[in-house]
């Protein structure tokens, strides 16, 4: 037998509108939008890069345009991926402290991967540009 | 939360297979789920052979042609019989619909199986618990909400306005959309779901509303209306032809044109 009396109604309210969902929404876009710009580019360059071997994708990565929509690529993909991983969790997960405690993971491991991939393309632009 | 597989007790098992009806020359199995509160036990599929010359031409037909001859104990919601009343809602072969406008010849496979709206609790047979449903779209508020003082005769309202109301207002709520909906399955106490949410686009829309800003406001949650993640299965479902994820979507661009 149920021992839950909450009624229907308080059921569904729950905890009221958190007034909040529109900005993830509009962010969620955005980086979609510079994504299906900047991601044709992407397979270009990896192509091109990978074509002369380490010093061709050195030599690629050290013109400066090139550097500046790599990081722009990598920024937008991490920042999109941190948005969509954070709705697989919300939508698979409703144990309360598990969720959260994935959703920060999330978080630092799109923030390392941008911090690291964007390094690496820093260093080889001014290892060449030295 | 996600929940790929029934509990122990919920999961149905081998049921009964019913005799075929005497002198019959055309006939057609309907596995049919069989859960009863008071029996207890695991729900179960029966089988049923229908005569179906002897049987209209609906899958409402077919079980009220079973409840008549076979097994008066099977249990099912109906009313209007005209898809009017949203009462006969359910799944059949394997896609939500209600009964008394889908055809049987409309399914295809040698044996139709018919179950309650999925993801739900069963009352009995074919009757889903829709409680939550009832609930959530009460949370909407489908009512006229104003503030000016009624007017002596009506509110008023153009030919233009009220053709936003098109493609909602026909909306019975029989539940087909939500249920078929991967997210209000996993997480169905804190989404809206697709039918609420039509029913409150139903009410943003109406120009006589004078609450669309506290509306907007009691749906903006990342649960209760941005789970919708346009799988579309609610607009493949409706048995009224009718589009919840295009009311969604619109929802969507009304709470972003308020901030942007």
């Amino acid at each position: 037998m149920s021992t839950d009396f909450k009624t229907p109604t308080a059921a569904a309210r729950g905890l009221g509108s958190a007034k909040s969902g529109t900005e993830h929404h509009i962010r969620q876009r955005v980086s979609a939008i510079a994504l299906a710009l900047l991601v044709p580019w992407f397979l270009f360059a990896v192509i091109a890069a990978s074509r002369s071997g380490f010093d061709g994708a050195t030599a690629f990565f050290a013109q400066p345009w090139n550097a500046i929509l790599m990081i722009l690529t990598l920024g937008a993909a991490f920042y999109h991926m941190r948005l969509g991983m954070q709705v697989v969790v919300e939508d698979y997960l409703g144990k309360a402290g598990m969720k959260q405690g994935l959703l920060i993971l999330n978080t630092f491991v799109c923030v390392g991967l941008f911090a690291a991939t964007a390094l690496s393309v820093l260093k080889i632009w001014i290892t060449a540009s030295v | 939360m996600v929940q790929l597989t029934l509990p122990k007790g919920s999961a149905p098992k081998k049921g009964k297979e019913w005799p075929k009806p005497e002198g019959a020359k055309n006939t057609r199995a309907f596995k049919v789920y069989r859960y009863s509160p008071e029996e207890g036990g695991n729900p179960r599929w029966d089988t049923y052979h229908v005569d179906m010359d002897r049987c209209g031409p609906m899958v409402l037909d077919v079980l009220i042609w079973i409840k008549n001859n076979v097994d008066p104990t099977l249990a099912f919601r109906r009313s209007c019989r005209e898809g009017v009343c949203g009462s006969c809602s359910m799944n059949i072969g394997g896609q939500n619909s209600i009964a008394c406008t889908k055809g049987w010849d409309e399914v295809a496979g040698r044996t139709i199986t018919i179950a309650p709206l999925p993801h739900l609790p069963v009352v009995k047979d074919l009757i889903p618990d829709l409680t939550n449903f009832y609930a959530q779209h009460a949370y909407v508020q489908p009512f006229l909400k104003t503030d000016t003082p009624e007017p002596e005769k009506e509110w008023k309202q153009s030919e233009d306005q009220r053709n936003e109301l098109n493609g909602l207002y026909e909306c019975i709520l029989c539940a087909c959309c939500s249920t078929s909906c991967p997210s209000y399955w996993w997480n169905g106490d804190k989404y809206l779901g697709p039918a609420a949410l039509l029913q409150a686009y139903r009410w943003l829309i109406d120009s006589r509303d004078e609450a669309t800003g506290e509306r907007l406001d009691d749906l903006e949650d990342p649960f209760k209306l941005y789970r919708c993640h346009t799988i579309m299965n609610c607009a493949q479902v409706c048995p009224k032809g009718l589009n919840p994820a295009k009311a969604i979507a619109k929802i969507k661009h009304m709470m972003v044109e308020r901030v942007a």
